[in-house]
């Protein structure tokens, strides 16, 4: 090994593929960089100057205001609530659910154990705007056969529902996937200490999920926070819509200010951001665990 | 009214929890409100969340509640957002009154059963409204759905000091020859004569309805739109010879901006005139009073004589009531009012600038271009609702709109298109 790095044609060849390849890393990095890049910078300009001068203007003026608006015009309080109560029950209930059923297909061999888990990595593909309509009608019915319309359809318990169904699938994926790489003999010695199912599942499982159930809750609260589609479709009041829907109070019917739009999706993405920047290094740490033991 | 609406939703969940734990099943409304004032609670369904739109909402629903006596749940919601849900809003749980649009767009629910019959409304202050607007909010059926509250025009919009600078005078354009002579005058100071854009598809729409109404008349534009004349008809390829005749007068890039593109050539002083809908000048004032005073509309030139200028796009917003509601009297209450004069007065008291539907409205409070507005909007005879109002909503944008875009790439390829069109139309399924 040492002698081959010191061989100087390798070394130079190796030098010049590393910059070929941070360049296109580079490259891409400001692919991704831009589009959020843009965003602060119109968020930063009043509309105004951008509709006088057009986008592609040099601004006259930057400041702050358009925060100040977003912030005023949004009713976070009101928002960030309701987003709170559809995003903390959907991803509890998603993880322990996932974690039940990842646990019983990769721990218990019975007939459906693969079928099932396929069953639900299939769901997961499923595109959501092909089931809105029926799950709509069936939201509508539940509730008119327990004589309230409201049960489900306009209201966040149908969203939570919604939201865990969708994202088990890839929780149990995920969660069956990482206990297959850790040794069946823990669970063995477990059942022969005389642990019962729950015991096995409580005291043996979940702390040994503990790093894909943090990544999992990562991804999950920022999927569900972020989502958009299943609150516009399943609740009519916008009083009960998460913060996605915020943004629609600064826009008009015809006429919309990018400007105050930008900053407000700043202000909406913060939330997001700050979890993920006081949860990284669960995040990653979950991510490579589950790849080093493969 | 938030934290309130959420309270009442928990609630609801728990009692509809408890009556499914009892296994009994419920039929029947919960509220049967009668009597001729006293109608119960209502909820009113409000389109726009945008400050100025739930500012007047809020102050509308006050005023009514102070002159009624009766209760009001103000629902906003985001106008696109709604628009494009409106089918499962009204099969779900619905407001009693709604904000929507008349024409077609009202007719396809009420002829789903979505909408409930408002004729009786009609009875009592249809006298306030002119018959155009009645139109308007007939369904099918020939009943009444809908009830006008405010319009504007689709007309030429320019900026007074652009057209003084260049000597010309678009007040007194009578005819096609002139209107040419307009937009050469235009281009040759170096201005574009007629700004557009149809990046959206619909905004072109403005400019093919009005020149089928001018060369064709009201009746074949509305008939063609209603399948009942065909796209193939030399008259429509007359149309769009008219429609050729003004591209090399238009910006080159006019697949390339939107609306909004159109509206800063406008505001930047970069054209002469162009088509719009008046709802956009709103930016000219917030740029300035001085753009906003500057800024004029008059209609459409006359091409055919036999038609003159008595047709306009002049899209009515108004109200609905849901045939799913809780309390459809109370909805019907609702709009009456809301509707009514005395509910106009309270909306343009709450400093909503636009034009009322009502006939006998005070406009001493209008501004010189409202004033403008309404004067283009009342020289019509007949009013239509713009292209994507009229005519299905699956044949508006996924037919129209590309063959107009097609036709400004390649105007030479116009019989082609139009068959194309006729053909896709004939494609459609019955509704």
């Amino acid at each position: 090994m040492t002698t081959l790095v010191k061989v100087p044609e390798y070394k130079n060849t190796q030098k010049t593929k590393d910059r070929i390849i941070s360049i296109i890393i580079g490259f891409f990095a400001l692919a991704w960089l831009f589009p959020i890049a843009w965003t602060i910078w119109s968020s930063l300009r009043p509309y105004n100057d951008v509709i006088a001068n057009g986008v592609f203007s040099v601004p006259k003026t930057l400041n702050f205001e358009n925060y100040y608006n977003a912030i005023r015009l949004m009713k976070l309080p009101m928002y960030l609530t309701n987003s709170f109560l559809i995003t903390f029950p959907a991803v509890v209930l998603t993880l322990g659910f996932g974690s039940l059923i990842a646990f019983v297909v990769s721990r218990y061999s019975f007939k459906f154990n693969v079928a099932l888990l396929l069953f639900f990595t299939a769901g997961n593909l499923l595109p959501q705007q092909l089931v809105f309509i029926p799950l709509f009608k069936m939201y509508l019915w539940i509730g008119d056969l327990f004589g309230n319309r409201a049960l489900l359809y306009d209201n966040i318990l149908g969203v939570v529902l919604i939201h865990v169904a969708f994202q088990l699938g890839f929780a149990t994926f995920v969660l069956s996937s990482y206990l297959k790489t850790i040794p069946k003999e823990i669970s063995e010695s477990a059942m022969v200490d005389g642990a019962s199912v729950w015991v096995h599942y409580t005291q043996i499982i979940l702390p040994l999920l503990r790093p894909p159930l943090a990544s999992l809750a990562v991804l999950m609260t920022t999927w569900i926070y972020n989502d958009f589609f299943w609150a516009l479709v399943l609740m009519k009041s916008d009083s009960k819509r998460p913060i996605t829907s915020a943004l629609a109070r600064l826009q008009g019917e015809f006429v919309t200010d990018f400007n105050l739009l930008a900053a407000g999706a700043i202000v909406a993405a913060l939330p997001t951001l700050l979890i993920f920047i006081l949860l990284r290094k669960q995040f990653v740490s979950g991510l490579t665990l589950g790849s080093t033991k493969g | 009214m938030s934290e309130q609406n959420n309270g009442i939703s928990r609630r609801s969940v728990l009692k509809g929890a408890a009556v499914g734990g009892l296994g009994i099943a419920a039929g029947g409304s919960l509220l049967a409100g009668c009597g001729s004032k006293d109608v119960g609670p209502m909820k009113w369904g409000g389109r726009g969340l945008e400050e100025s739109s739930v500012k007047w909402h809020e102050a509308v629903k006050a005023a009514y509640e102070k002159a009624s006596g009766n209760t009001v749940t103000l629902n906003m919601n985001d106008a696109n957002a709604f628009q494009n849900n409106l089918s499962q809003y009204l099969q779900g749980t619905p407001d009693d009154g709604f904000d929507w649009m008349a024409g077609y767009r009202m007719q396809f629910y009420a002829d789903q059963g979505l909408l409930e019959d408002v004729s009786s409304v009609w009875d009592e202050i249809g006298d306030q409204f002119a018959d155009s607007y009645k139109i308007a909010s007939t369904g099918s059926d020939g009943k009444q759905y809908f009830l006008p509250t405010s319009w504007y025009p689709w007309g030429l919009h320019y900026r007074k000091s652009t057209m003084t600078e260049l000597g010309l005078d678009p007040e007194n354009i009578a005819t096609w020859d002139d209107f040419m002579k307009m937009l050469e005058a235009t281009k040759k100071k170096g201005l574009i004569g007629y700004a557009l854009g149809d990046k959206g598809g619909w905004e072109a729409m403005g400019t093919f309805d009005i020149l089928n109404a001018r060369i064709n008349g009201y009746q074949f534009h509305v008939d063609l739109l209603a399948g009942k004349e065909k796209w193939t008809d030399a008259k429509v390829a007359e149309v769009f010879k008219h429609f050729e005749m003004m591209i090399p007068y238009m910006n080159k890039n006019v697949l390339d901006i939107s609306w909004e593109g159109m509206r800063d050539l406008l505001l930047q002083k970069k054209c002469g005139a162009m088509l719009m809908g008046s709802w956009f000048s709103g930016d000219f004032k917030t740029l300035s009073q001085a753009d906003y005073d500057d800024l004029w509309i008059v209609p459409f030139p006359e091409i055919n004589p036999e038609h003159g200028r008595d047709t306009i796009d002049a899209p009515i917003d108004g109200l609905c009531v849901a045939a799913n509601g809780e309390n459809i009297e109370g909805g019907k209450e609702l709009v009456k009012w809301l509707a009514s004069k005395e509910g106009m007065q309270a909306r343009l008291d709450s400093g909503n600038t636009f034009t009322s539907a009502n006939k006998g409205q005070d406009t001493s409070s209008y501004d010189p271009f409202q004033k403008q507005q309404l004067a283009v909007m009342g020289e019509a005879k007949y009013i239509t609702q713009f292209l994507d109002r009229d005519t299905r909503q699956d044949f508006a944008n996924p037919v129209v709109a590309p063959a107009i875009q097609n036709f400004l790439r390649a105007p030479k390829d116009i019989n082609k298109i139009l068959e194309s069109v006729q053909a896709q139309w004939d494609a459609l399924p019955a509704l």
